[in-house]
């Protein structure tokens, strides 16, 4: 008994251009994809490398299936080459049967009658991926007239219907705005409206939330949750995110260098999992509240900003010189081209004591990255009062601020663009050396081995260049080089957000012991609150410009107090299903909550 | 905290697995950027045919009429000196086989002598020889001011930026042409006008090439100084001058360390293209009159004096227009050619056939193995 | 937005006065008034060079010239051109005119050749094709212009002229560019080899065909596109238009291009009464082109359907190409009078100047003598600005098929042909917008060899003269000419990106 379709319904009198595979109707439960042995090889130079091996899984109507894997895994590649995407150098081998129908080499109009109609793709940067010269209106309405003979009229009239299905605030007059006036999470609704126009069975969900704030993620998930129970579409959901698996997944295919190492149900996976990889990889996902969770809040030390006044300074120990102390702290961000200048950061009050890891957290436009960067004077401060490690800076000039580079290093997000690419690393390592403490030749060679020892690099990879580096290593040299004058402060803007989750794992045990063993003080700063979790002892949050909650991470994480917080953290997906659908419920509840009040 | 349990340890510190740059890395082991670049640039057919054509020219030029100084072996080294003797009216004696008879000989006149009996292959040589002189001291001039004004308001912006690009825009508003006709008119007119000593008007005569190239290079170096401020724009946001800038590094430092290495690229193509422009307008400029004037020789003085001789003395100008092509062009080739070495973007992807071709071998031995 | 203006214009003003008071200088010292008089052998030299002086002003410090004469430029005197005493406000109009003859034709058929063969060529990336076309514009590129256009003189004039008098067949000259064409057609067009073969022979055939029929009747004394040519071409052009624009299966907008072709035809029939009744004149030719595009786009409209834009669209461009066909076959009729007339004696291509004094005639007769003294520069400015667009739109169009949304858009199921001709043709030629007017208008000036070389009166060859015989007035004015038309140019690419790039124009 076919599920009624809220989609298909207003279809009915509409005369497909492209054939459909099967005879149309599909139930729950039926095999609609078939995949054996699909391997897709890449021609670089004269060889031809395996990107993917050996795939096998068979997908099932209204299913979600979740390939997981970190990069290089061919787990992209893989599910292109189900629609014939593959770069031009790509070909695909093997089999792969869309009821029944083989789709591994089918060509032209063939091919282009099964693209759109019966398998859709959500890609993941929703901002290049649709075309900034036409309207979104425009580029729903081409893919229905591509694979249905429809009036314009009646297109429009269902690109209407479609973005209010996913609920695009003010459809009509949404539909004639182009993609650069949505925000991120709106144009990843038009994406998935413009892949459900035609009704497909098969949509390809490619890392469709990864370039989200995770609020706005939660909410593409639970449109995405919705839009299942109303669909009887199958959806492959390509995603390193563990979280995310644990939230959409009902089966999952692990691959690792282009295998498939493991596959089985979400509750198999996730609480037996049996190859060795899948254990370590779930092992490295941070897991919010696993930190922190039986710690007993007796005390309630958290400071909240109650919207009109900023979050107080902590108080501290009039003895100890605080290694970072900020009052009032306002910072604008200069003209960048066309845009002018604004106030970034606003009042802001934070105490970070010696040898202590504070982690700032917010989303993309808080602001944490602006004030990491006025913690290293890298942006004037327009108000207020920056101290580091007792020195004021506030208004220092080039000249004051040189002894002042000694106390603090930074540490990157993208470990690509980091380091110098025409250094060697191991020069990009001993440039402070160089400067402050003016160390040259063998004494110079013998710190920058420490350092790399230090960071369990081997020595000898001083002479090799940043491109030769994984991004594992990247990080660890970028470490290793904000430790080389041994500062009191260190701010790591976003360091592992770039990295697979393994060697994230692997980033952030690093980091921890280097504190641990330097005793520098850190202001961690991420969008990843179970990443924060982990490393610090106090969180603050922003929102805007402004600090919102500063608390010990247990309070913070356990029991929020500003609905902003509650929000952001009721947000994070966990990978675990059972808690992630309780989390769920909760977060429904704040939500509800928060606009009744 | 509570530490995770240990990981495969070596996954991450054996290098590239089959990560993000996993497939190009192994291509580019152990090498510094510009070695990488340099094998690129070795590759490419177009910058080689570009490379080898530039270097026989000037090879073929400058051992025929010398350097300065020093006399070159072809037997013709005063090529102004009329001859009464002409050959054949004149014409070519250089064959080649395949084009009309005899084999390969070059004769006593390869190029054809003109009206008044000069050797037509000394005079093109040396034109030759005023061109590649003209090409390398302009670009040297336009990339020392062009460099340093673009880098200078790429790297300060507001103030600076602003008063650079509008001087910039100054010089860059009228046709290349223009100023370069009033530039090169300036320097035949002043030292009649301000009525100079005969030693300093001939020492200016002689050395007008270069007096010429330092002028081109005045007017040539907009585009160049456009070019380097926007990568100089882009790379004062990368997070490694941040870095080093954390560091205590100076500006001074910054920029020459760090930046400028990185914008190499985008400067030496746009100085090898702006090469071309500067021999095709030096030779226009002669043609036109402005530039170098009989008696010193400039391939498009020779053009110019002998455009009316087509008819019946055709080789007068097909030889000096041929040689200001293979310059131009050859220049350009390898300007191509660098530019596909710097940018890693435009990988090379085969034909069908080739993929095909190496797929087919790839199963073969795939299988061929496993029986 | 009126305040973005009014800065921009004080901008441009500053810059414009600070170039005068540069340019001035610099012609200052450039330019010796006296130089035919310093090795002067009459006996009143001295009193000569004083007279000179006096006349010119040249005892006065330059800064004072400098300012005489901006005063007289500011209220509209632009001076003197001393060695002819003619005023330049008179010899400027023409000059322009002249000059914008000159280079408009040549700017547009680069333009439409260089962006067709450079998105081409970026289609059809890393084949032989491609390869051959990087060479040849190359090649192109690397072309001194004085050089080709002496060369041009030689071939083109002496060579066509001596050819059209005694018109004889060259076979092996004739299969080889049939053979040439079928391999462009074939290489452009792509697909695989069967489908390569066919086009090949096709194009080849009908290149040799063509050419052989032109050859071998009496073409050449009486060359006529005729009823016959303008329909198939217009109705070969009909098919294009709509395969590229509108798909094939679009039968609509086909049949709109279609019977706007055939209208086409029978206007040209018609309108031969219109033109042996009405004298012609270009105010009547705008007037037809417009009546035509209307038609054609009515056509379209008439046709119907969901999409009508589509097919007034093509209806408008198979009129337009109708109107061109009538225009040039009408132009044409006036051959054999023309090459027999006494003053052109059997030698039509000209090499010198814009138009052939004391030719009388009508409208007609005089489009004629334009075309053939246009043909020769036209020729050598679009070899080498060809090469530049070429290279220039297949980088822009490279980029953009490497574009996410080119991914996405195939990944909807749409064509081949509407994702390239929709979604990357759309972004790659934006950046045009800003090119183009540069281009354009600093062409205008600069221009300045080939009007030498070929005797156009126009800015670029008063510039030259003026410079040769160091009068400054002229030179001056041509300066400023083309500073503030330059300035105009950057400002109209400006304001036309912004509208055409709605991330500009619609602000977030």
């Amino acid at each position: 008994m076919s599920k009624q379709n809220v989609v298909e319904t207003n279809l009915e009198g509409a005369v497909r251009l492209s054939r459909r595979i099967g005879d149309g109707t599909v139930k729950k439960g039926d095999v609609i994809l078939e995949v054996k042995d699909l391997g897709v090889k890449f021609w670089v130079n004269g060889e031809w490398f395996d990107a993917a091996e050996n795939v096998d899984y068979d997908l099932r109507a209204g299913e979600v299936l979740a390939i997981v894997g970190e990069s290089g895994s061919g787990k992209t590649q893989s599910s292109m080459s189900l629609i014939g995407l593959l770069p031009p150098n790509g070909r695909a081998s093997g089999s792969a049967k869309l009821k029944g129908v083989e789709l591994i080499g089918l060509t032209g109009s063939r091919m282009r009658e099964v693209r759109g109609n019966e398998i859709a793709v959500i890609f993941q940067e929703p901002m290049t991926a649709l075309n900034p010269v036409y309207t979104v209106g425009f580029q729903i309405v081409e893919t229905l007239r591509t694979h249905f003979v429809m009036a314009p009229a009646a297109a429009k009239a269902r690109a209407i219907e479609l973005m209010r299905l996913v609920e695009i605030p003010e459809p009509e007059s949404s539909f004639d705005k182009y993609p650069h006036q949505l925000s991120g999470g709106q144009r990843q609704r038009i994406m998935i409206a413009q892949s459900l126009a035609c009704d497909p069975k098969l949509l390809i969900a490619d890392e469709p939330t990864t370039a989200l704030d995770v609020t706005v993620q939660a909410e593409i998930l639970k449109l995405m949750r919705g839009l299942r129970e109303r669909v009887d579409a199958a959806i492959i959901l390509i995603t390193h995110d563990m979280g995310v698996v644990a939230d959409m997944a009902d089966r999952i295919v692990v691959m690792k260098d282009g295998r498939v190492v493991e596959h089985g149900t979400s509750d198999e996976i996730f609480t037996a999992p049996k190859h060795p990889y899948t254990q370590s990889l779930l092992a490295a996902v941070p897991h919010l509240g696993s930190q922190t969770g039986d710690d007993h809040i007796v005390v309630r030390e958290s400071l909240v900003s109650d919207g009109k006044n900023p979050v107080p300074l902590a108080d501290g120990d009039p003895d100890v010189t605080p290694a970072l102390l900020m009052e009032g702290v306002s910072i604008d961000y200069p003209k960048q081209g066309r845009r002018p200048v604004f106030r970034a950061a606003h009042d802001i009050n934070l105490r970070i004591d010696p040898g202590r890891v504070l982690g700032l957290v917010g989303e993309s436009g808080s602001g944490k990255t602006t004030i990491g960067r006025a913690a290293v004077a890298l942006l004037p401060v327009a108000d207020g009062r920056l101290q580091v490690a007792g020195r004021d800076i506030t208004h220092a000039s080039n000249a004051d601020l040189y002894p002042f580079r000694r106390d603090v290093g930074i540490v990157f997000q993208d470990p690509g663009s980091s380091l110098n690419p025409r250094l060697p690393v191991g020069e990009s390592i001993g440039e402070p050396l160089y400067l402050h403490e003016k160390l040259r030749g063998s004494e110079l060679s013998k710190r920058v081995e420490a350092l790399l020892d230090s960071v369990e690099l081997p020595r000898a990879m001083r002479n090799r260049y940043p491109h030769e580096l994984s991004g594992g290593q990247r990080q660890r040299i970028g470490i290793a080089r904000s430790l080389a004058l041994e500062p009191k402060l260190l701010i790591a803007d976003e360091p592992t957000s770039a990295l697979d989750v393994s060697v994230q794992a692997r980033v952030l045990q690093l980091f921890a012991d280097l504190q641990e063993r330097y005793g520098f003080a850190c202001l961690f700063i991420s969008h990843d609150l179970a990443v924060v979790e982990m490393l610090s002892s106090r969180i603050a949050v922003m929102k805007d410009g402004r600090l919102v909650e500063v608390g010990p991470t247990a309070e913070i994480v356990n029991s929020p107090q500003h609905p902003y917080t509650q929000r952001l953290l009721s947000a994070v997906p966990v990978p675990d299903p059972a808690e992630q659908k309780k989390r769920r419920e909760l977060r429904d509840a704040i939500i509800e909550q928060l606009h009744l009040v | 905290m509570t530490t995770n349990p240990p990981l495969d340890p070596a996954s991450d510190l054996s290098g590239p697995g089959r990560g993000d740059n996993a497939i190009e890395a192994k291509e580019v082991e152990g090498l510094s950027q510009g070695q990488i670049v340099w094998r690129r640039f070795l590759r490419h057919r177009g910058a080689m045919f570009g490379l080898i054509l530039l270097a026989l020219v000037a090879i073929i030029s400058f051992t025929a009429m010398g350097i300065g100084p020093i006399p070159g072996l072809w037997k013709y080294q005063d090529y102004n000196r009329s001859n009464p003797e002409i050959l054949n009216g004149g014409a070519p004696t250089l064959s080649i086989p395949g084009f009309g008879s005899g084999g390969f000989a070059i004769g006593e006149h390869p190029f054809g002598q003109d009206d008044i009996g000069r050797d037509n292959f000394a005079l093109v040589m040396k034109g030759v020889q005023t061109s590649l002189l003209v090409m390398i001291v302009m670009s040297i001039v336009a990339l020392v001011i062009g460099v340093t004004v673009g880098a200078l308001a790429g790297y300060y912006r507001k103030r600076v930026d602003q008063a650079l690009m509008r001087f910039t825009d100054l010089v860059i508003t009228l046709p290349v042409i223009v100023l370069g006709a009033v530039l090169g008119k300036l320097l035949s007119t002043i030292p009649i006008k301000l009525d100079w000593s005969q030693e300093v008007r001939e020492g200016i005569s002689a050395s007008m090439p270069l007096l010429l190239a330092v002028m081109l290079g005045l007017i040539l170096w907009p585009s160049l100084a456009r070019l380097v401020r926007g990568e100089f724009l882009t790379l004062r946001e990368r997070e490694f001058v941040d870095s080093a800038r954390v560091a205590g590094a100076s500006d001074w430092r910054i920029i020459t360390k760090h930046i400028l290495p990185n914008a190499v690229g985008v400067i030496i193509v746009n100085t090898t293209l702006l090469m071309s422009t500067a021999v095709v307008l030096e030779t226009a400029l002669s043609f036109l009159g402005f530039g170098i004037n009989p008696p010193l020789i400039s391939l498009g003085n020779l053009i110019s004096t002998y455009q009316g001789a087509f008819s019946t003395r055709p080789w007068l100008f097909w030889w000096p227009g041929l040689f200001i092509i293979l310059i131009a062009l050859s220049v350009n080739f390898i300007g191509d050619g660098l530019r596909d070495a710097f940018d890693p973007r435009t990988k090379r992807i085969p034909s069908e056939r080739e993929m095909a071709r190496t797929l087919i071998k790839a199963n073969r031995a795939a299988t061929g193995g496993a029986a | 937005m009126v305040r973005f203006l009014a800065r921009r214009l004080a901008l441009a003003l500053g810059i414009l006065l600070t170039l005068s008071a540069f340019m001035y200088f610099m012609l200052d010292l450039a330019m010796d008034p006296l130089w035919d008089l310093r090795t002067s052998t009459s006996p009143n030299k001295a009193e000569l060079i004083q007279n000179r002086i006096n006349q010119l002003g040249l005892d006065l410090p330059w800064w004072e010239r400098y300012w005489i004469w901006l005063r007289h430029f500011v209220s509209g005197d632009f001076g003197l051109a001393w060695t002819t005493q003619q005023r330049v406000n008179e010899m400027l109009p023409g000059a322009i005119a002249t000059s914008v003859q000159l280079v408009f034709a040549a700017t547009m058929i680069a333009i439409l050749l260089g962006v067709v063969v450079g998105v081409v060529s970026a289609l059809r990336q890393y084949t032989t094709f491609d390869y051959s076309i990087t060479f040849v514009s190359f090649v192109l590129y690397a072309l001194p212009v004085f050089w080709v256009a002496v060369l041009l003189k030689q071939f083109l004039a002496i060579g066509l002229n001596n050819f059209l008098n005694d018109p004889s067949v060259s076979w092996p000259a004739v299969i080889l560019f049939a053979i040439v064409a079928g391999l462009f057609w074939a290489g452009a067009i792509g697909g695989d080899l069967r489908k390569k073969l066919m086009i090949f022979g096709i194009s080849g055939v009908v290149t040799f065909g063509a050419l052989a029929y032109l050859l071998t009747s009496d073409w050449l004394v009486n060359p006529r596109i005729g009823y016959v040519g303008v329909a198939v071409i217009g109705l070969a052009w009909a098919v294009a238009v709509t395969v590229v624009f509108a798909g094939i299966n679009n039968r609509r907008a086909l049949y709109s291009a279609l019977t706007t072709a055939v209208v086409g035809v029978v206007a040209h029939y018609a309108v031969q009464w219109l033109f042996y009744y009405v004298p012609g004149s270009w105010t009547l030719m705008l007037i037809l082109l417009l009546v035509a595009i209307g038609c054609g786009a009515g056509i379209g409209w008439l046709f119907g359907g969901p999409d009508r834009a589509v097919s007034m669209r093509g209806g408008a461009l198979v009129a337009l190409m109708m109107a061109v066909l009538t225009f040039v076959d009408r132009v044409m009729q006036g051959w054999s009078l023309y090459f027999n007339s006494n003053v052109i004696k059997g030698r039509p291509i000209a090499t010198i100047g814009s138009e052939t004094p004391g030719l009388g005639g009508d409208f007609w007769i005089t489009q004629l003598d334009r075309f053939t003294h246009l043909l020769l520069p036209t020729i050598a400015l679009v070899l080498i600005s060809f090469a530049s667009y070429t290279r220039y739109q297949r980088g822009s169009m490279l980029e953009v098929l490497n574009q996410e949304y080119i991914r996405t858009a195939r990944a909807k199921g749409l064509t081949e042909r509407v994702t390239i001709v929709r979604h990357a043709l759309r972004n790659a030629l934006l950046p045009l917008a800003s090119v183009v007017p540069v281009d354009i208008i600093s062409l205008i000036g600069g221009a300045v060899i080939t009007e030498t070389i070929f005797g156009w009166n126009g800015m670029g060859k008063m510039f030259v003269t003026s410079l040769r015989q160091s009068e400054p007035d002229p030179v001056m004015a041509y300066v400023m000419i083309t500073g503030a038309l330059a300035m105009v140019a950057n400002l109209v690419a400006d304001f036309l990106y912004a509208l055409l790039d709605p991330r500009i124009r619609v602000n977030a």
